[in-house]
């Protein structure tokens, strides 16, 4: 909070609480978001294999999400006999605290009241960026959980391929976004954001970006790196002994994973909420524009996603790891001694 | 005005709320669920056949390089993480850059070595 907005003085301590406790509407909008996804995801997946899609329920199908919620809640849960009770119980709890957790820091938006700006963010902490690739990172914990608490022979294997899928694709994603810190100097994503004005920096580090959203993909296990999954071979792969609502919760939390993905992509390399400033001091256009703008980059990233998942088959796990460690590790290398050149020629 | 406390407060709360939703929503489920006793549908899926052994067995040493060389370079990015916002406007840019490069090429020569045993190809 600035202070352009007068704030009595005797609520100034409890901000940080105020702001949790709104944010908490966030949790809500994004499983909005998420059901949307799934939707969207489905009914684009229909279209590219000349189908309808979910239609039935409500117009244009928009309601097969709320009855497939019902179905899940009713559901019976199910462990199997041999099952690790402590581990295959409270799997969901790692899956939905780690997005959770990345929701906090991701800024949603910005508002502009009298060409001042306020970022839409939940906690603003200087080193935000790096907390949500740490959050981003402990889900794989509950798949690990998942797969070995219930001891399936295909349910681990699909946990190891995830292990190596992942300990292969966090090295690079984490030197583009020190690429993309080091152009603006802060590890704050409100400040990235904002320092990228309308060079957006997909047109300063077109390599860069191409290897974070590789990257990005596969830390968010969607095709084509679903290896972990791979329904031919290792029948749904983690999730195999997870049924009901127990497997609507690692699924939700997957998706709000790929959304909040989708909003890293459109803060770190599409400008952000940037807007031109004849917008930002419309009175009423800046309180609407540039979280609009945000979004919809957000929403076009998203079905870049769902539609890449039609685009390009499966990978087998060795060329996955090949194509981690033999080629996107070194080029962003390539891409860090570029994005620092960069910023000595356009900073100092 | 704020301090860094301050803005783990949120996450405090969402924490909690990411703890709490599951464990709610399955105790929801269990009240909404049927429930059904039958000795076979507990066992564990195989395609069909009776399971054979348990499923945590001894695994090829190949994941155990990967997270080798995962250690060695999530390391170093680490390293840049705090490098990456002094290097620039603090007087010491010539001397941060070059030390970086140093230190890159210093693990290049590690990630060759790795390359030419072999560490990083799946199948041998």
């Amino acid at each position: 909070m600035s202070a352009m907005i007068e704030i009595p003085e005797f609520i100034v301590p409890f901000i940080p609480l105020i702001r949790g406790v709104v944010g908490l509407a966030l949790i809500g909008a994004i499983f909005l978001g998420a059901m949307g996804a799934v939707w969207i995801e489905r009914k684009l997946s229909g279209d590219i294999q000349q189908r309808y899609g979910p239609m039935r329920v409500g117009k244009y199908g928009l309601l097969q999400l709320v009855a497939d919620a019902i179905k899940l809640f009713t559901k019976e849960d199910l462990m199997p006999r041999n099952a690790d009770k402590l581990l295959f119980n409270n799997a969901p709890i790692f899956m939905m605290s780690s997005v959770f957790l990345m929701l906090v820091a991701i800024p949603v938006g910005a508002i502009f009241v009298n060409g001042v700006e306020y970022p839409l963010a939940v906690a603003e902490m200087d080193i935000s960026i790096l907390y949500i690739e740490a959050m981003s990172a402990i889900s794989i914990f509950g798949i690990f959980m998942i797969a070995y608490g219930s001891n399936n022979k295909y349910s681990l294997l699909g946990a190891f391929r995830n292990f190596a899928r992942m300990v292969g694709y966090e090295v690079p994603l984490g030197i583009t976004i020190i690429s993309v810190v080091v152009m603006t100097g802060s590890l704050n994503i409100v400040e990235i954001a904002q320092a990228q004005g309308l060079l957006w920096n997909i047109f300063l580090q077109p390599l860069g970006f191409i290897i974070f959203f590789v990257a990005l993909m596969a830390d968010m296990g969607r095709l084509p790196f679903d290896q972990n999954e791979s329904e031919e071979e290792l029948v749904a792969g983690w999730v195999t002994e997870y049924s009901g609502m127990r497997f609507g919760l690692g699924f939700f939390a997957e998706y709000i994973h790929m959304i909040l993905g989708s909003f890293l992509v459109a803060l770190l390399f599409l400008g952000g909420w940037n807007v031109p400033a004849f917008v930002s001091n419309n009175a009423i256009l800046g309180l609407i524009a540039p979280t609009g703008f945000l979004l919809a980059k957000t929403a076009l990233v998203l079905c870049t996603i769902v539609m890449m998942r039609w685009a390009v088959p499966r990978y087998r796990i060795d060329q996955v790891v090949d194509l981690s460690w033999k080629r996107l590790l070194p080029l962003s290398l390539v891409n860090l001694v570029w994005a620092v050149g960069l910023g000595l020629y356009l900073g100092v | 005005m704020t301090g860094i406390i301050d803005s783990y407060i949120p996450v405090a709360i969402f924490l909690a709320v990411g703890l709490i939703m599951p464990p709610v929503t399955m105790f929801l489920v269990k009240q909404l669920s049927p429930r059904s006793r039958a000795a076979n549908k507990y066992t564990t899926y195989e395609s069909g056949s009776i399971p054979t052994g348990t499923a945590r067995i001894q695994f090829n040493v190949e994941y155990y390089l990967y997270a080798i060389a995962f250690v060695l370079f999530d390391i170093e990015v680490l390293f840049l993480y705090p490098w990456a916002t002094v290097y620039k406007g603090h007087g010491i840019t010539t001397i941060a850059v070059v030390e970086m490069l140093v230190f890159v090429f210093i693990l290049l020569f590690g990630y060759l070595y790795l390359w030419k045993k072999e560490a990083l190809t799946w199948v041998k």
